[in-house]
């Protein structure tokens, strides 16, 4: 069997390939399970990475406040400095610095107003909002914006065929069960995860 | 150089993500039990949970086993557990429960939780995960505890179902022998193995966006009715776009003597080729119906549920099924359905095996019949 390159494989799981390339791909990944691995890794590795490039939240209103009232507080300045030197004669020298000055801090305002248009804050996060539960090989997942919470069955015994033998079931109102039995006390154990 | 120099600082980057993160467990975790519980919290061992960096991301591996005691004067049938993240998932909370127990007074049990948490950002100061006692069901069906998972209704039914099933293998071994009882749990082996099951995602409120595009119908349940049950169902739909199904409501009747305060209702999915699963189970919206007797009332969910099968191949519903699965009265008691109503609507090849089956067939095969005849003379 001819395996797809690595890199292939990459532009595969950051759904990044061709159509046709992606279907090709996904016929050899569903049954080579060497390949399948290395698209889980590089999946997993795409995860990691989304959160390396994340920009920290910037309240950009509050910056363009401040920016504002530092400007302000310039100016407030520059008037009480000029009121004292009035009686000083004004050097070409010091004009040209004002006008420096305040076409500086033009720039400075309207780089704050359009940072402020263009970077909206982003709407809170509502209780519910984009919360989905799922079996996953190993467990029950809550993903909720991003941070998730699992229960694990890593103590369910296994099935001739490798797989966990866990009993799973869903619950219309918002939630899902895994069962099985564990394998050092024999018991029944019921974990349960629920979106309120 | 400068290329070496960018690969150190790329090794450097990756080794400072892959490092653990310093965490004690055990400010990590608080396990709460009232001052009057009849559980008394006698070990807690946390040796390999432990927390390590992914990306920008801390993964919480916990792996807690509780040892309990119990300290009243009955037998305990039933633990529940809650198990809540606020600071990680404010919205959802978890469980674990442990039926078909038999622990007698002063006797020592296990209780494991496996939890996995990720969350961006560093581990705080304060407890991540909080373990308080939901509920403990005892031999006489009587109950402890704040029960705010409604757990006394779902380890009530559990232990109802346990003792139908054992009733029921009593009944093969005293008629039967033992090599009737074998053949029934070779029967229930298979069953078990070979039951179709689904992948369910269950989200809450309006479409996933993934299948938007296919258009939504609604499509009415048919019923299977038990002669015997309290409740019957008499309309209900669902909205269907493919493999998604949506804001099933059913109608209801009670049709007893009594005020049933909770209904349950099985939902059976049938695909394109004729094959049935169990999607779910659908209890009414509010936590208690108040239905008096003769009079009708609705059982509704907001929820959206995606079917698949083979790890995420698309299974179109074809057709819905639903029947009464369980009925809470006013007065505390529940209505399971029987063996014999089961068997007569083709539902134990559907259905999973109830914990106690599963727990009995688990010890038949591990342990050999001697130990499964040991275990029902216990009862």
């Amino acid at each position: 069997m001819k395996h797809p390159s690595q890199p292939t494989l990459a532009l595969y799981a950051g759904k990044d390939l061709g159509w046709f390339a992606a279907r090709r791909a996904e016929r050899h990944v569903a049954r080579c399970g060497e390949c399948r691995q290395a698209v889980e890794a590089f999946t997993a590795l795409h995860d990691d990475l989304v959160g390396f490039v994340e920009v920290p939240a910037l309240s950009w209103s509050r910056l363009a406040a401040e920016m504002r009232a530092n400007i302000r507080l310039g100016l407030a300045a520059g008037e009480c400095v000029r009121g004292e030197l009035s009686a000083a004669p004004l050097t070409w020298i010091s004009g040209m610095r004002a006008a420096m000055a305040c076409a500086g801090m033009v720039v400075l305002v309207a780089a704050g107003l359009l940072l402020d248009r263009s970077t909206p804050p982003a709407p809170p996060l509502a209780a519910d909002e984009s919360m989905v539960l799922r079996a996953t090989a190993s467990g029950i997942e809550l993903n909720q914006g991003g941070q998730s919470m699992s229960l694990l069955h890593v103590r369910a015994s296994q099935r001739p065929g490798g797989q966990l033998d866990v009993t799973y079931s869903a619950g219309a109102q918002g939630s899902m069960r895994a069962r099985y039995v564990d394998l050092d006390t024999g018991n029944v154990t019921i974990n349960n995860v629920y979106v309120q | 150089m400068c290329n070496k120099l960018a690969i150190l600082f790329a090794a450097g980057v990756i080794a400072l993500c892959a490092q653990d993160v310093p965490l004690d467990p055990y400010n990590s975790i608080k396990i709460n039990l009232p001052a009057d519980s009849p559980l008394t919290l006698i070990s807690a061992n946390l040796g390999e949970s432990h927390a390590s960096a992914r990306g920008s991301a801390v993964v919480l591996d916990l792996n807690m086993a509780l040892t309990l005691r119990n300290s009243s004067q009955s037998r305990v049938r039933g633990v529940t557990l809650l198990v809540a993240a606020q600071e990680v998932t404010p919205g959802g909370k978890a469980s674990v429960t442990v039926p078909s127990l038999d622990v007698a007074p002063g006797q020592n049990f296990p209780v494991r939780i496996d939890l996995r948490l990720l969350r961006p950002g560093q581990v705080g100061g304060g407890p991540l995960v909080q373990v308080n006692l939901d509920g403990v069901l005892f031999q006489d069906l009587s109950f402890y505890g704040p029960n705010r998972l409604d757990s006394r209704r779902s380890m009530t039914a559990w232990e109802m179902e346990a003792q139908r099933d054992r009733k029921y293998f009593k009944a093969i071994l005293a008629t039967h022998g033992p090599e009737g009882l074998k053949q029934a749990m070779l029967e229930s082996i298979a069953r078990q193995s070979e039951r179709p099951s689904l992948d369910v995602q269950v989200s809450r409120g309006g479409r996933a966006v993934t299948s938007a595009a296919v258009p939504e119908h609604r499509a009415q349940f048919a019923f299977l009715r038990f002669p015997d049950a309290p409740v019957e169902p008499v309309d209900g739909w669902a909205e269907i776009a493919g493999n998604e199904a949506r804001n099933p409501r059913i109608d209801v009747r009670n049709r007893s003597s009594e005020q049933v305060l909770h209904v349950e209702i099985g939902w059976i999915v049938t695909d394109r080729q004729g094959t049935q699963y169990m999607a779910a189970s659908l209890p009414n919206a509010e936590p208690k119906l108040y239905l008096p007797p003769g009079s009708s009332g609705r059982v509704l969910q907001d929820t959206s549920l995606r079917f698949s099968k083979n790890r995420g191949e698309p299974v179109p519903i074809a057709g819905m099924t639903g029947f009464v699965s369980q009925v809470e009265f006013a007065d505390g008691k529940i209505w399971i359905p029987n063996r014999e109503a089961l068997a007569g609507a083709q539902l134990l090849g559907i259905l999973a095996a109830s914990p106690e089956e599963e727990r009995l067939t688990d010890l038949y095969r591990k342990k050999g019949p001697k130990a499964l005849v040991d275990e029902l003379s216990k009862f």
